[in-house]
């Protein structure tokens, strides 16, 4: 048994946490905030650059064809600096559903560009006042004359000034509510009705599009149709595996954030994490973010075998990373005290980032419910 | 990443699971576990328990064979505490004696000392306990008062200890004492003696816990003997020792976890035949929420134990990270023992025999308060994480 990343998983960590440093960290999020992703796009490139964008992609479309657990080591060093942008909808969403289910064609297409870091692609799934269930998704695509036409309005979609293209989730049958639903990528064009959309997380952009009479090619509906859901959960169990890895990395940094400060801050004559309040207060941060981690890690090795867990521990990664960077990154702000509370340094930037992720793509007690019910109980 | 085991781990657990299949007590397996409630009937079936487990060499697999040991490799300890678990094995009497005395005998005993002991520590005739913690000396051992002076060729020893697991059944006791009169540092000064409980200057009393059980001990030394050979390492240097022994637990919240992992399948089991409203608990949406993140946080703990333990295999020994181990495990068992009588209703609270379901819940919730103090508190255990992995300055007065 050996339960833990490989060396040059740890040497890739190493190059990409110091690129990442070169460009100051959080500094990527704090530019944009200032709508500013000139340096963000410079990150994107020389992430491509370094291999990241193909690394689980097959060797035919000038990929690495490695696995979901050699990408953990640049999702987790991505969510150390709360690095924005479409990395883990592209490589972990998109990526697996077109290898999975794509057609030639599509694969042609999409996958080499997105290994030579040249095609970024976001996803469009909610609604406004809808959830994201089955019967959530309303946008309808209708075929008509040979043609496919989409009609409807998505919401919080993540990125879309950045986005090349989008992975859209439609409703082609209204009568079947989970086996009604198709994923088509559309590209990025002129005709798209796209509206930035303002959230308490600046750093993570979102916006509203509107489709209104937008002609679909047949091909560009990915495998199936009708088969949207199945297709997504497949992909969601990789999106969920990478996402609990950007967060172990984003609870990396809120424990040495609230370690570094309270070995230096000092109170009543001495560093503040000589007071039990606080010192066990970090160690309870540090508990969570190991455990979290020893999840997350299992979770993006299972998604590539067929384990009889493979479900329940890439969704109980999700949920536990999720609820705990929650409760770790409101713990770091008590601990700052009061410059904590400003917009000066970090603490407020992974709250904010926290509670975005929890509810982005289903909530805790949706993915609760997964994972009991994977479990058949 | 690798979760298999090697074929000769494989031989090792097929091995393992064919002798307890023979030699498991009568009825063991189908499910007669009962253990006698008369103390020296009970010490008696348990040390015959070890006796089986010594002649079949299944006595201390960690230990090099010169001593009777097998030499076992952390992945087979690991294997040996994942079968015991699955069958739910008897108790191991002689727990202190294996997994923490004798292995600290091999390090630093003499050769006298090793043949003396070790060989009944392993076929259970010699049981042993611990005497550290005092009325006035619990999470800081240096309190300790007990006292241990040289009185022509042998040593005169008075003092109390409390909380002394397995006290009324041991007959010896790995004792913690004070020798130096002047200590300047208070951790100095400290001896380890090995005590003969069966002595006449030595009284045992048991102490009642909160779930009725008379698991440890008082016990009181009046002019108690012991001689120099009884002494551990050198005289005032009992600390070494001490730090020493610990160093010895390498696997042991590997049992535990395994245990949890155990009691938290039998808690879904508990929600499937549990009704309210006449519909299965498992459907409540509550429930279900509490089980998916009791799985998680089980689930997590277990692998965060393989994390370290591959740490430790790779580095030769164990690091601080492991205290994480014994927090986690011990505080989401009583989480979890909490959360299993919860479900229960009002009839929760039924005990023994009127309990609706196993009453092992309602025991497993009382017990576990004890396995958040003993060994260490989680306090202390915090204080160790902040300090020994987090960097953080020492707690006050230390
Ligand atoms: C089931 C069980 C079995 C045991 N078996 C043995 C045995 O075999 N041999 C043996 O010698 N002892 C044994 N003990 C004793 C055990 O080691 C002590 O109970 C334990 O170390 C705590 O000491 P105490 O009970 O004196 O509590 P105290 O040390 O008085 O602690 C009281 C409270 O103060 C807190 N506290 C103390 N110091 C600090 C600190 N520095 N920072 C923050 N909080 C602090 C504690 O966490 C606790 O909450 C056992 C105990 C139990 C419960």
């Amino acid at each position: 048994m050996d339960f833990s990343l490989t060396e040059e998983q740890e040497m890739f960590r190493g190059h990409i946490r110091k690129m990442l440093d070169k460009f100051g960290g959080t500094q990527l999020a704090r530019e944009m905030i200032d709508n500013n992703p000139e340096n963000l796009k410079k990150v994107y490139t020389t992430l491509a650059e370094l291999g990241c964008s193909g690394i689980n992609i097959p060797e035919e479309y000038d990929g690495m064809d490695l696995d979901a657990l050699d990408l953990v080591p640049t999702f987790e060093e991505m969510g150390r600096s709360l690095v924005p942008g479409l990395f883990m909808e592209t490589s972990a969403l998109v990526v697996p559903i077109l290898k999975k289910y794509g057609t030639e064609q599509q694969k042609q297409q999409y996958l080499s560009a997105i290994a030579s870091g040249e095609t970024w692609i976001s996803f469009a799934a909610l609604e406004p006042f809808n959830d994201f269930s089955p019967a959530g998704i309303q946008c309808t695509l209708v075929q008509h004359d040979g043609q496919y036409v989409l009609n409807g309005t998505k919401t919080l979609v993540p990125e879309a000034e950045l986005a090349d293209a989008f992975l859209v989730l439609v409703r082609t049958n209204q009568e079947d509510q989970e086996d009604g639903l198709s994923l088509v990528l559309i590209d990025k064009t002129e005709e798209l009705n796209i509206e930035k959309q303002s959230s308490f997380d600046e750093s993570t952009h979102v916006a509203k599009i509107e489709f209104n009479q937008l002609v679909i090619k047949e091909d560009q509906i990915i495998g199936e149709v009708d088969k949207g859901w199945t297709q997504l959960q497949e992909g969601l169990l990789y999106f969920n595996a990478a996402l609990s890895s950007y967060i172990v990395g984003a609870m990396e940094s809120v424990v040495n954030m609230a370690t570094e400060y309270a070995k230096i801050r000092e109170q009543f004559g001495q560093a503040i994490g000589r007071f039990q309040a606080i010192k066990h207060s970090i160690v309870n941060m540090k508990v969570n973010l190991e455990i979290a981690r020893s999840l997350s890690h299992y979770a993006n090795w299972v998604v590539d075998t067929d384990e009889f867990d493979r479900e329940a521990a890439i969704y109980s990664a999700r949920t536990y990373a999720t609820e705990k960077f929650i409760e770790v990154s409101a713990h770091n702000i008590q601990i700052h005290g009061g410059i904590g509370f400003t917009e000066e340094i970090d603490c407020h930037l992974f709250v904010k980032r926290a509670r975005y992720y929890d509810q982005y793509l289903g909530s805790t007690p949706f993915y609760q419910e997964k994972v009991v019910a994977s479990l058949g109980w | 990443m690798d979760f298999s085991f090697t074929k000769k781990e494989e031989k090792f657990r097929t091995e393992l699971r064919t002798w307890l299949e023979a030699n498991l007590p009568e009825g063991w397996l189908e499910g007669k576990r009962d253990l006698p409630e008369d103390l020296d009937e009970y010490s008696r079936v348990l040390r015959a328990w070890q006796r089986k487990l010594y002649e079949g060499g299944w006595a201390a697999i960690a230990w090099p064979k010169e001593y009777g040991g097998r030499n076992a490799s952390l992945m087979e300890e690991i294997i040996y505490h994942q079968e015991m678990v699955r069958v739910k094995a008897p108790p191991l009497i002689n727990y202190i004696g294996i997994h923490m005395v004798g292995p600290t005998l091999i390090d630093i005993g003499t050769d006298e000392q090793k043949e003396k002991y070790l060989k009944k520590i392993l076929t259970g005739e010699e049981i042993w306990c611990q005497g550290y913690s005092e009325p006035g000396a619990g999470s800081d051992l240096t309190g300790l008062k007990t006292r241990a002076v040289k009185d022509g060729d042998r040593w005169l020893i008075n003092g109390q200890k409390v909380w002394t697991s397995f006290g009324h059944v041991a007959d010896k006791c790995f004792l913690l004492t004070r020798t130096s009169t002047h200590p300047e540092k208070k951790h100095r000064g400290i001896t380890v003696f090995m005590m003969d409980m069966h002595q006449p200057g030595v009284e045992t009393l048991p102490i009642v816990q909160m779930d009725g059980h008379k698991d440890f001990n008082e016990v009181y030394m009046t002019d108690a003997v012991a001689t120099d050979a009884d002494i551990v390492g050198k005289v005032d240097s009992g600390w070494h020792v001490l730090i020493a022994l610990m160093l010895h637990e390498r696997t042991g919240i590997g049992a535990e976890l395994f245990t949890l992992e155990k009691q938290f399948n039998d808690t879904v089991e508990l929600a499937q035949q549990y009704k309210v409203n006449g519909k299965p608990l498992i459907e409540n949406p509550l429930v279900r929420q509490k089980l998916a993140n009791f799985y998680a946080r089980v689930r997590g703990s277990l692998l965060n134990y393989y994390k370290n333990l591959t740490t430790t295999i790779k580095n030769g020994q164990p690091g601080a990270e492991t205290s994480i181990d014994k927090l986690v495990v011990t505080e989401l068992n009583q989480a979890l023992s909490a959360f299993a009588v919860e479900i229960q209703g009002h009839q929760g609270v039924l005990f023994d025999k009127d309990a609706v379901a196993d009453p092992k819940w309602q025991h497993l919730f009382l017990a576990s308060f004890g396995q958040t103090i003993g060994g260490g508190t989680s306090e202390v255990q915090r204080n160790t994480i902040g300090e020994r992995v987090l960097g953080l300055p020492k707690d006050m007065g230390r």
